[in-house]
This record gives C-alpha cells, sequence and structure tokens, in this order.
C-alpha cells in the first residue's frame, strides 16, 4: 500500500512536470498549428537564463520570472522575422522551427560554453507527512503547472480575448471581418507559447544538470504528449497525455531500465497514432 | 520551377558521369588524407540520398535516416567480430542493409496505414533516432556504450579465388567509387520506372492516386524500408571504413545534418543531394577543425536560409541557369516544337 | 440491358444532419444518368458514398452483382468505379500526357502497349495537341477532359462527374455532352452526372434522377421531369 500510493505521487509529479515541459508546444501547435521543433532548445535557453541570472544574484523566481520573458521575446523576434511568412506552409514552418534549434543549441554552447550547469533549488527539503515524503520543489512546480493551465483555461474560455483567438483559429475570414487583427494574434500565441518553453525550462532546471542537450528529450516527450492528448486539447489533451507519457515511463522504469521504458513508451506513442490518430481526447 | 524536373532533371546523368570520371582520376593527382577520407563523404552522400529520393520523390522527410546508418554500422561492427573471416564484411553489409530496411518498413506500415501527417512523420523518426542513440549507449556489453566499437576494414572474398583486402586507402576508395556510382544510377532507374511515376504521383496529388486505385500507404512503405535499407547499407560500408562506430552516429545532431545536406544540394535531384552530402560534410570536417561552433551556427542559418528562399537548393539553382540556357538554344533553332514551349512556359 | 449499379436505402447522417435519406437507385451498364437538385440536397454526398470517399449510415450499395458497400476507394477504383471530381484534381505540376501515363500505369505495365493507350486516351479526350503542356496550364475545360481522361486510362467503366462542365465555354459544353454520349455508346461506359447546366442536361437526352433534402423527387425523362410542378416550385423555391 505504502508503495503503491509512493509511486502514485511519483506518478502524478512526473505528470505535471511533464505537463509544464509541454504546454508551450501545445498551446503553438494547438492555437496556431505550427509544431515548433525549436521548443526544446527554448526550454534548454529559458533554463540558461535563470542559471545566468542566479548566478548573477538574482533571487529565483525573479530569474525565472527574466527566463521567461527572455525566451518568449526572442520567439516574438523569430516569428516576425522568420515564421509569419510560412503560416500557410505548415510543414516549412517545421523545418524553420528546427533551424531555429540548431541556431539556438551552438549559441547556447557558445555563450554558455557545453559543460554542467546547475541551478540550486530553492526549496530543497521534503514536506514530511505521515504516509509520504513530498519533495517541496517538484511540489511546487506541479502547484504552478496546475495554476497555468488553470488560469490559461480561464483566459481562452471566459475572457473576450480568449473568445477571439478560439474564433481566429477556427475561422480567420470571419475574425477577420470581426475586425481582429489576425498577424498581430498569431504573433502574441506564438510568443506566450516560447515564453511558456522558457518558464518551463526555468522552472524544471533546479531538477536537471542543464547542458545544451537537454531540450532535446523534453522535446520529443513534449510532442508524444500532444500527439497522445489530442490537438487542440491544450489542457486536458496536454493532462491526459503527460499522464499517459510520464506514469507510463515512471512505471515501467520501475520494472526495467529507464532506456528500455522510454523504449516501450515511443512504440505505445506510435500503435495509438495508429488506432487513434487523432488523440486520445481530439476529435476526428 | 518544381514541373521542370517533376519527373527527373534532364541531363543529370550527363553530369553524374564526369564528376564519378573525375573523382576516379583523383587519385593519379594527389594522395593521403583527401583518398582516405573521400570515400566517407561519398557513403555520407549515399546517405544524403537515401533522403532525397524519399523527400524529392514521395514528399516524406524522415529525421531518422542517421539512425538506420547507425543501425547499419553497428551491424558492420559486429558482423565483423563474428568470426566469419573474410565473408565478415559481406555479412556486415547484408546484416545492416536488411535491419535497416526491416526497421523502416516496420515503422513505415504502422504509420502510413494510419494516415499519420507528413509532419508527425518527422517527429516520429526523429525520436527513432534518439531511442537509437540511447539504446547503442545503454546497451554498452554490446555496443561498447559511449566508447564506441572499433571495426576492421573488409576484404572482398572472392571464393576459391582468396580474397582482396581493402586495408589499403587507395583500394577503398576505388571499391567505394565503384559502389556508389552504381547505387547513384540504380536510384536514378528506379526514379525513372513506373515506381518513380508513381511515387511522382503521390507527391503531387495524392487523393487523386487514391482514386486511381493506387495504394498509397504501400508505396509509401516501400519507399521508405528502401530509403532505410540505403541508409543501413551506406552505415555498414562506413564503419568498416572509418574503423570505428559510436552513439553519436545516431543521434539528433548527425539526423539533422542529413536533411541539411539534402536541403542544401536539392531535394529533387539524386544528384544534388549526393553532392549535398559529400560537400557539406566535407566542407563541414574541414571548418569545423578550424571553428567549429560557428560553422554549425552557420550551417543553421544556411539552412534555414534555404528553406525560406530556394525550396530547389543547389541542384535547382543549376537546373534553372540550364534551363534557361537550354530555352535560348531551342528559340534560335526555330523548331515548332521548341518555339511551342518556349511559349508555354 | 444488364444492370450495373443499385443502391438500397443508402442514408448519411452527419451528426443529426441527414444528407442522404433511404436512396434506392439503380443504373444499366452503358445508361447516362443526370441526377439534378438545388444546392444542398445531397448530390455530391451521393456520389461519394458510390466511390467509396464517404461510408453509409446504413444501406447497401451493389455494383456488377456484388455488395461493394464496405470497399474502400482503391478498392472500387480497381474493379472500375472512377470520379472526377468537383474542381478537378488532376497532377497540376506535370504534363497531360505524364498525367495520362500515371491512370494507365496500374493497368498496362508494358510500355508499347501503354503508349498505343495513351495515344487513344488523348484523342477521345481531344488533348492531343496538348500533351507536353502542364496540367496547370490548361483551361479549366480542359482540365476536366484531362480528368475525364485519367479515368478512361484508368479503365474505369462506371464515370462519376461532379459537375463536368463547370467553367467551360459554350463550344465546350457542347463537347463534352457528345463526349458523354460517345463514351457510353461506342465504348459501353456507364455514366452519372451531377450537373446544373440546364442546357447540357437537356442536350444530353438521357434519364435524370432529382435530390431534394436528400431524398429522390423523382425521375424520368429531362421533358418529364421540366414539366413536373412539384421540381418545378423546388428549383423556384430555393434557386429561382
Amino acid at each position: 500500500m505504502q508503495i503503491a500510493i509512493s509511486v502514485g505521487i511519483d506518478a502524478a509529479l512526473i505528470t505535471f512536470s511533464l505537463a509544464l515541459a509541454a504546454f508551450g508546444l501545445a498551446i503553438i501547435y494547438g492555437l496556431v498549428g505550427v509544431i515548433n521543433l525549436g521548443h526544446g532548445a527554448m526550454l534548454t535557453l529559458g533554463a540558461y537564463l535563470s542559471w545566468y541570472a542566479v548566478e548573477s544574484g538574482a533571487p529565483f523566481f525573479a530569474a525565472v520570472l527574466f527566463a521567461a520573458v527572455g525566451v518568449g521575446l526572442i520567439g516574438v523576434v523569430f516569428e516576425h522575422l522568420v515564421i509569419r511568412h510560412f503560416y500557410h506552409r505548415p510543414f516549412d514552418t517545421l523545418l524553420l522551427t528546427w533551424g531555429f534549434f540548431l541556431i539556438s543549441t551552438e549559441v547556447i554552447k557558445i555563450v554558455f560554453g557545453t559543460s554542467f550547469r546547475n541551478v540550486p533549488s530553492p526549496f530543497p527539503s521534503a514536506i514530511h507527512t505521515s504516509f509520504y515524503d513530498f519533495p517541496a520543489y517538484k511540489t511546487f512546480v506541479a502547484c504552478v503547472t496546475i495554476v497555468l493551465l488553470l488560469a490559461t483555461a480561464f483566459v481562452l474560455l471566459k475572457t473576450s480575448i480568449g473568445i477571439k483567438i478560439r474564433a481566429l483559429i477556427q475561422n480567420r475570414e470571419m475574425a477577420g471581418l470581426l475586425g481582429l487583427n489576425i498577424a498581430a494574434t498569431y504573433k502574441m500565441v506564438f510568443g506566450f507559447g516560447c515564453a511558456m518553453a522558457g518558464l518551463a525550462g526555468a522552472l524544471l532546471a533546479p531538477m536537471l544538470s542543464i547542458d545544451p542537450y537537454i531540450g532535446n528529450v523534453f522535446l520529443i516527450r513534449s510532442f508524444f504528449v500532444v500527439i497522445v492528448g489530442g490537438i487542440g486539447q491544450i489542457l486536458g489533451g496536454t493532462l491526459l497525455g503527460s499522464f499517459f507519457i510520464g506514469g507510463s515511463e515512471t512505471i515501467l522504469a520501475l520494472v526495467s531500465s529507464q532506456v528500455v521504458a522510454q523504449v516501450a513508451v515511443f512504440f505505445i506513442a506510435i500503435l495509438i497514432l495508429r488506432f487513434r490518430p487523432q488523440g486520445l481526447l481530439g476529435e476526428k | 520551377m518544381k514541373a521542370l524536373f517533376a519527373m527527373g532533371l534532364r541531363g543529370e546523368k550527363a553530369v553524374a558521369l564526369a564528376l564519378f570520371a573525375l573523382l576516379a582520376l583523383v587519385p593519379a593527382i594527389i594522395d593521403g588524407y583527401p583518398i582516405y577520407i573521400l570515400p566517407q563523404y561519398l557513403l555520407f552522400g549515399v546517405l544524403a540520398m537515401s533522403l532525397g529520393l524519399l523527400w524529392g520523390w514521395a514528399s516524406i522527410v524522415s529525421f531518422g535516416q542517421a539512425a538506420f546508418f547507425a543501425i547499419g554500422a553497428y551491424g558492420m561492427g559486429l558482423a565483423m567480430q563474428a568470426g566469419l573471416g573474410g565473408w565478415g564484411g559481406y555479412a556486415g553489409i547484408i546484416c545492416g542493409a536488411v535491419a535497416g530496411g526491416l526497421l523502416a518498413a516496420i515503422a513505415g506500415y504502422f504509420l502510413f496505414s494510419a494516415g499519420v501527417k507528413s509532419t508527425y512523420f518527422v517527429l516520429i523518426t526523429l525520436a527513432l533516432s534518439i531511442i537509437v542513440e540511447q539504446l547503442a549507449v545503454s546497451q554498452s556489453e554490446i555496443t561498447g556504450g559511449y566508447n564506441g566499437l572499433f571495426v576492421d576494414r573488409m576484404a572482398l572474398a572472392l571464393g576459391p579465388l582468396g580474397e582482396v583486402p581493402l586495408t589499403g586507402d587507395l583500394a577503398s576508395y576505388y571499391a567505394v567509387l565503384v559502389v556508389v556510382p552504381l547505387l547513384y544510377f540504380g536510384l536514378l532507374a528506379l526514379t525513372r520506372s513506373s515506381f518513380g511515376k508513381v511515387l511522382v504521383g503521390i507527391r503531387e496529388n495524392e487523393d487523386r492516386m487514391t482514386a486511381l486505385g493506387y495504394n498509397v500507404s504501400f508505396y509509401k512503405t516501400i519507399a521508405f524500408s528502401l530509403s532505410g535499407a540505403l541508409a543501413g547499407f551506406a552505415g555498414s560500408l562506413y564503419a568498416t571504413h572509418a574503423g570505428f562506430v559510436s552513439p553519436s552516429l545516431a543521434g539528433v545532431n548527425f539526423s539533422t545534418e542529413v536533411v541539411v545536406w539534402v536541403a542544401i544540394g536539392g531535394r529533387l535531384s539524386l544528384l544534388g543531394a549526393l553532392m549535398g552530402g559529400v560537400v557539406v560534410s566535407a566542407l563541414s570536417n574541414y571548418l569545423s577543425s578550424i571553428s567549429p561552433q560557428y560553422w554549425q551556427l552557420v550551417l543553421g542559418f544556411i539552412f534555414i536560409f534555404v528553406i525560406m528562399f530556394s525550396r530547389d537548393g543547389l541542384a535547382g539553382a543549376f537546373a534553372s541557369v540550364a534551363n534557361r540556357f537550354w530555352r535560348r538554344r531551342a528559340v534560335n533553332g526555330s523548331t515548332p516544337e521548341a518555339r511551342g514551349e518556349a511559349s508555354n512556359g | 440491358m444488364a444492370e450495373l449499379l443499385r443502391t438500397e436505402g443508402l442514408t448519411k447522417r452527419f451528426r443529426g444532419l441527414t444528407a442522404n435519406s433511404n436512396i434506392d437507385f439503380q443504373i444499366d451498364v452503358g445508361a447516362v444518368r443526370c441526377v439534378i437538385g438545388p444546392n444542398g440536397a445531397g448530390k455530391t454526398t451521393f456520389l461519394s458514398m458510390l466511390s467509396g470517399h464517404q461510408a453509409p449510415t446504413t444501406g447497401r450499395i451493389s455494383y456488377d452483382g456484388r455488395d461493394i458497400t464496405g470497399l474502400s476507394v482503391v478498392e472500387r477504383a480497381r474493379i472500375g468505379i472512377g470520379r472526377k471530381f468537383q474542381t478537378p484534381t488532376v497532377f497540376d505540376n506535370l504534363t497531360v500526357y505524364e498525367n495520362i501515363e500515371l491512370s494507365i500505369l496500374r493497368i498496362v505495365p508494358d510500355n508499347t502497349a501503354r503508349g498505343r493507350k495513351l495515344d487513344a486516351v488523348l484523342d477521345a479526350v481531344r488533348l492531343n495537341d496538348q500533351r507536353s503542356m502542364l496540367a496547370r496550364e490548361l483551361s479549366h475545360g480542359q482540365r476536366q477532359w484531362l480528368e475525364i481522361g485519367l479515368l478512361l486510362g484508368n479503365e474505369s467503366r462506371l464515370l462519376l462527374l461532379d459537375e463536368p462542365t463547370a467553367g467551360m465555354t459554350n463550344e465546350e459544353t457542347t463537347a463534352t455532352g457528345r463526349l458523354v454520349r460517345r463514351l457510353a455508346e461506342e465504348h459501353g461506359l456507364t455514366i452519372i452526372i451531377i450537373e446544373h447546366d440546364i442546357h447540357f442536361i437537356r442536350d444530353l437526352r438521357s434519364p435524370v434522377t432529382v435530390l431534394h433534402l436528400g431524398k429522390i423527387l423523382m425521375e424520368g425523362s429531362f421533358d418529364e421531369v421540366a414539366s413536373n410542378p412539384t421540381v418545378r416550385s423546388v428549383y423556384l423555391g430555393t434557386d429561382a
């Protein structure tokens, strides 16, 4: 029983950190239809920016904010220079964001070097309860994720800007008629998604050793999350997908090795694509 | 532009022949390092062609070609250790090609029969190369882990006639220079065969091909399997030539490089892909010895530039120049057909 | 005459909206039939169920004496059901010759035999002079013919033509009418046509099926249909 509870809580914590990592990707793919292959690099960038800020003496939460805003701004610039000309050619946006990945990875290597960096955790201890010791920082990240998802849901579903954005996705022409500035909305959404990637990188940084390639694994996992959950299902899909990918990886890693678990999850994702290409929550 | 060589580039064969002839003469002029390293670049060129076939003819982009290449390379490494004597090399080649082809066939079957979008296909193949890399790292009893695997040069066993060792750089230079043109002309013939035409049809209009009774996912699966087998084959030869295999052969960075080679060389021409592989990997090797990071950075910018402004790569640029030249001659020649074609264009 | 195609109780519902309801339809080998009806009558849905692009909610389709309700688009194309789409679906970046070649490739592997058949198809659709032009350089009318040519090359026995005269000049429309009659009379092809062009339908002098709100309103000769008060009110009421 004790083991079951601790595995369950582990799986939940992993689910939320994965959902956090995948969130920016789900936003950009679900709302503007760009598969952002630069997502992993943006996570890495976020992690390095927060490391840099912390090293320079900034408090942790200021560093996280700095990373989110920084990556968001870089995303907006990239969108303005490159991506906005290619929304009508989705496959090329995929290749172009991959180009972003190439460039950004090299810039990181040049600026920050290739040795491992560590961001000290702001909550290094554990929260003791009678049945389980909660790792404080992971629990904190899970809470941030929940708040972030709920806030986004609220904005998309209840506020006028959210309704406009959703109208835009459903019908571009109609949105144009309603006087929505399509270009600006796309830019804003793209930038927000990038900022969320930067935020995730910064928040995940204390749990990891940062190197220029940490984003790669998160990129692929995030995609599995989005694919399994279902495109456009930004909230429910992201959570369910994260639970599915993170949960099954945790459980499989328990009975075998980490690598075997990753291989197994890869095949599970392919099987889901084979029999439910629209994802678990997606509509045909 | 695209229509120019929708069914293949005219005159490509002659250019290719000339290039191969030049390569055959290279050892007469220089020796040493270039003779050692050129075969490896040529094998990278074959790897690039394995993607060029997919990208140009079936509009499928795979980010997993390095995975197949690495599988072929490890296959060769293991086969050479298996104590088969002079036959180890052949066994390695067969292992590499079959393993690459089979893995691609399985992945292709699952993905194409589900009608998976081309964007998802990229992601799945990208994941494939990450996984193969991780497997190569973790299964260290077989693969040597991070330390990799040392591989001997293979020999050409000729049965009762004995065997020809390829340990000398010149011998293996010419061995590779026989194999690569054979593969190139074989692929060229394939793209101009009925099979190649069907692939072009699928690239141009998948719905129409389905309505004409073509099993599109079947053709895509075959194309992807062929491409995987070709990449595995190139990987097996690379391993025995370079003498060393390591997990980074399967990695994301190498996978990406293959895509960059083809994008720069030109995705609608096999020769463009081959030359992209040879020239860019050679440049990459040369420049990264001078300035490793800045070269990778430049490569990233070139990649974005090519995708944004020159979808057909260098081969496309050459083709349009050549075409302008041909048209001018055709108009001056004033045959009725030529005039008709020029006015239609 | 032998029956080629029959549908029984063919029904298609999309989320509560009934696009086709209980359609019983029958056509003989070598016959030509026009399917007309105001916009939204369910004509294209009906054609899509025949070609396999959409599965019926209920009902069955039999072709050449066998049940084909469960067959895919590819399988139906292989037993001779060919479809021309509402917007011409051809290989825009390939030449007329290459277009037709792709339609024959699956059926005739031999090069010389294929060449002969190619010439015959190009003649039939009057695109012999345009053979080296790209499909996207053709006029609207010629693109329609090219797509019909693809069906001929593919040895379709049942042609499903969705608005074949759209974008055509008067002369081209007349020529298309002649082509349709020739294909039915000389080649024994069976042809179902969705059309709006009343003159084209009249000149074809073939039986007409009228669809309205997903149901068959009536079937008969052009004159019977044109003089029927219900049909007239349906058209006047919606399109005028």
